[in-house]
């Protein structure tokens, strides 16, 4: 037994709680024990412990109910059920219901040893489990879009379809609603899987970088170009480029790329010599371009060929069904990332959860999550660890724009974080020069 | 290993064989580099007894002999020839709580091996001492190892007792030196 593990015993007789207790300090085990259900599950809320050994027979709340409480809110929980020869049936029926194993008081010390050895290489197992299906899901696509609502239904059934084909590909969704996890889940899907996937942020940076990037430069075409570089637009070579924001780059941009859509060449900065290109496009924005393009502010010809295909991504307050189940994959994910036991949303919080409407979508709920999980200090997240939540009713107390309610949200969380826009970038799901840019469009500045 | 000078006493519960005590404070002195001594005979405290189950509780015992001073010396072994047990157990070769002062040792089931015979007196004579030493062991705050043949491995049956050897492995000896240290 090599691994020390985090154990309670729960019985109501003294003599019995103290000699597991000295046995099991024996092998360097935290140890813990409790005299009724009751005062298990208290400790239970606060330190997450691996194995329990529970006895049958305790007044107040017996051993079964305590091992289907601890079954149904801490379900990795292990319980080890303790009996005396005469109620064998009970731990039968306490293995139905999930406890690991059963030991019949007295038992010889070489027993529970077997039993603790046993565990042990459960444990072992379970835990290189996790973390080779954490590392599966990280390589893995679908996975990663977590919904079940229609409306994601719909997305993951057209993924496949449009997966097949070379067609640009459009997505149009609010920021944070997950438009990249589409893109890669549609580049996983295609023939061009096994080749790149470049995934740029047209809005984060400026016109001659964004240009450099996308065509590269010969060396000497401007200061600090010290070398030649190849662009994205040519590293991608037969994979699957993703321009984030697309309704960010400006005319000239839309126009240079347009002229590689249609040629499939390109010339770098600096250089007379076009080079043949291959990839499949895939842009997205969260802006109404086929607006911006009857109001004269995109061009049509270039909207057209970026959109042969649309496809929308609901935003999260149009399907909150789906708030549980990305709620729960958040709170495994940074329940792993922080090492942090956290088994649980409690029902008030997750009614909380539901009943915002979360303008950052996706992003802001995996925000909120990591943030609660980061401050929680007990086993479940409740409603006063997500008290940076406001319900949408104490958010605004008149009818606003949609423009003026971003404003407001967006002062509102800068004030929240003292104007620090690096942290009130992440909470809104967007990245610091969008957030510079949103600022100065609605004249926000620290008073 | 050389070491602080720790002194262990080893006190007969009731009428043990100065034999066996003497095996006992050898291997004290021999394998671990600690003073030893016997101590003068002391009764097992009555109500050791359980007379449902007709064993001693290790725990009561203990209990009564950390309530006693026994000279100036820092840990003491007891030795008796009844049956021992803690209440969750069937039954248990010695007992000792990690970081104690007194450990216990009954000779009870060393005396036979599992199918019944009885073995030479060496094999007695060193399970006696594997035991004693193990039970040191905790009192010097020495955990549980999980290989086979160190001292410190748990043996809950006979056969355990008799492959694990007399000496710690190579990380609880360590440990050991740097408690003693």
């Amino acid at each position: 037994m090599d691994r020390k593990m985090s154990v309670m015993i729960v019985d109501d007789e003294a003599i019995v709680r103290e000699s597991l207790f000295h046995w099991f300090k024996k092998y360097g085990h935290v140890v813990e024990t409790a005299a009724s259900g009751f005062e298990a599950l208290e400790k239970l809320e606060t330190y997450p412990f691996q194995l329990l050994f529970v006895d049958i027979k305790m007044p107040g709340m017996d051993g079964i109910e305590l091992l289907e409480k601890i079954k149904s809110d801490y379900p990795d929980t292990i319980v080890i059920i303790i009996t005396a020869y005469g109620s064998i049936e009970s731990a039968v029926k306490a293995m139905r219901i999930g406890a690991a194993d059963y030991l019949l008081k007295p038992f010889k010390p070489d027993q529970l040893s077997l039993v603790m050895e046993r565990i042990s290489v459960q444990e072992r197992l379970l835990s290189q489990y996790n973390y080779l299906k954490g590392h599966l899901d990280k390589i893995t696509h679908f996975d990663n879009i977590i919904g079940q609502s229609p409306a994601m239904e719909k997305v993951f059934s057209l993924i496949p379809e449009v997966a097949q084909s070379d067609a640009s590909i459009l997505l149009f969704g609010e920021t944070g609603t997950g438009k990249e996890l589409v893109a890669k889940a549609i580049h996983a899907e295609s023939r061009r899987s096994h080749l790149p996937f470049i995934a740029i942020n047209c809005g984060a940076m400026p016109e001659s970088l964004l240009e450099s990037e996308l065509f590269g430069h010969q060396k000497g075409v401007f200061t600090g170009a010290t070398r030649a570089r190849k662009g994205f637009l040519e590293v991608v070579s037969g994979g699957t480029l993703f321009l984030d924001e697309i309704g960010e780059i400006s005319p000239k941009m839309q126009i240079n790329l347009l002229r590689v859509l249609e040629e499939k060449k390109i010339t770098s900065i600096g250089s007379r010599e076009p080079v043949e290109i291959d990839f499949r496009l895939i842009s997205a924005t969260r802006r109404d371009l086929k607006k911006e393009v009857t109001e004269g502010i995109f061009r049509e010809d270039f909207f057209y060929r970026i959109n042969v295909i649309m496809i929308e991504i609901p935003p999260l307050r149009k399907r909150k069904e789906d708030i549980p189940l990305l709620a729960e994959h958040f709170l495994k994910k940074y329940c792993q990332e922080t090492t942090k036991y956290v088994d649980h949303v409690t029902r008030d919080a997750m009614e909380l959860l539901r009943h915002y409407d979360w303008p950052g979508n996706v992003r802001e709920l995996e925000n909120a999550i990591e943030r609660a999980v980061v401050l929680s200090k007990s086993r479940t997240l409740g409603v006063e660890d997500l008290s940076f939540i406001r319900p949408p009713d104490m958010q605004f107390s008149k009818t606003l724009s949609l423009r003026e309610m971003e404003k407001a949200y967006i002062q509102r969380i800068l004030e929240e974080n003292n104007w620090n826009v690096t942290q009130s970038a992440k909470i809104l799901g967007i990245n610091r020069v969008t957030l510079h840019k949103m600022m100065k469009r609605y004249r926000l500045e620290r008073p | 290993m050389t070491s602080k000078k720790i002194s262990v006493g080893v006190l007969p519960l009731g009428d043990i064989p100065e034999f066996d005590l003497q095996v006992i404070v050898d291997h004290i002195i021999g394998c671990f580099k600690l003073t030893a001594q016997i101590l003068p005979r002391f009764e097992p405290p009555g109500n050791a007894l359980d007379e449902r189950r007709l064993q001693y509780n290790a725990g009561i015992i203990i209990e009564t002999m950390e309530a006693t001073q026994f000279g100036n010396h820092d840990k003491v072994i007891g030795v008796l020839d009844k049956d021992l047990f803690i209440p969750i157990f069937t039954h248990v070769f010695g007992e000792a709580r990690q970081g104690g002062k007194c450990g216990l040792v009954s000779l009870y089931r060393l005396a036979k091996n599992p199918d019944g015979s009885i073995p030479p007196e060496s094999s007695i004579n060193e399970r006696v001492a594997k035991v004693a030493l193990h039970e040191l062991g905790h009192l010097l705050d020495l955990l549980h190892c999980e290989r086979k043949k160190c001292l410190m491995h748990f043996s809950g049956g006979i056969d355990e007792l008799d492959e694990m050897s007399l000496d710690l492995c190579e990380y609880c000896s360590i440990y050991l030196q740097d408690k003693l240290r």
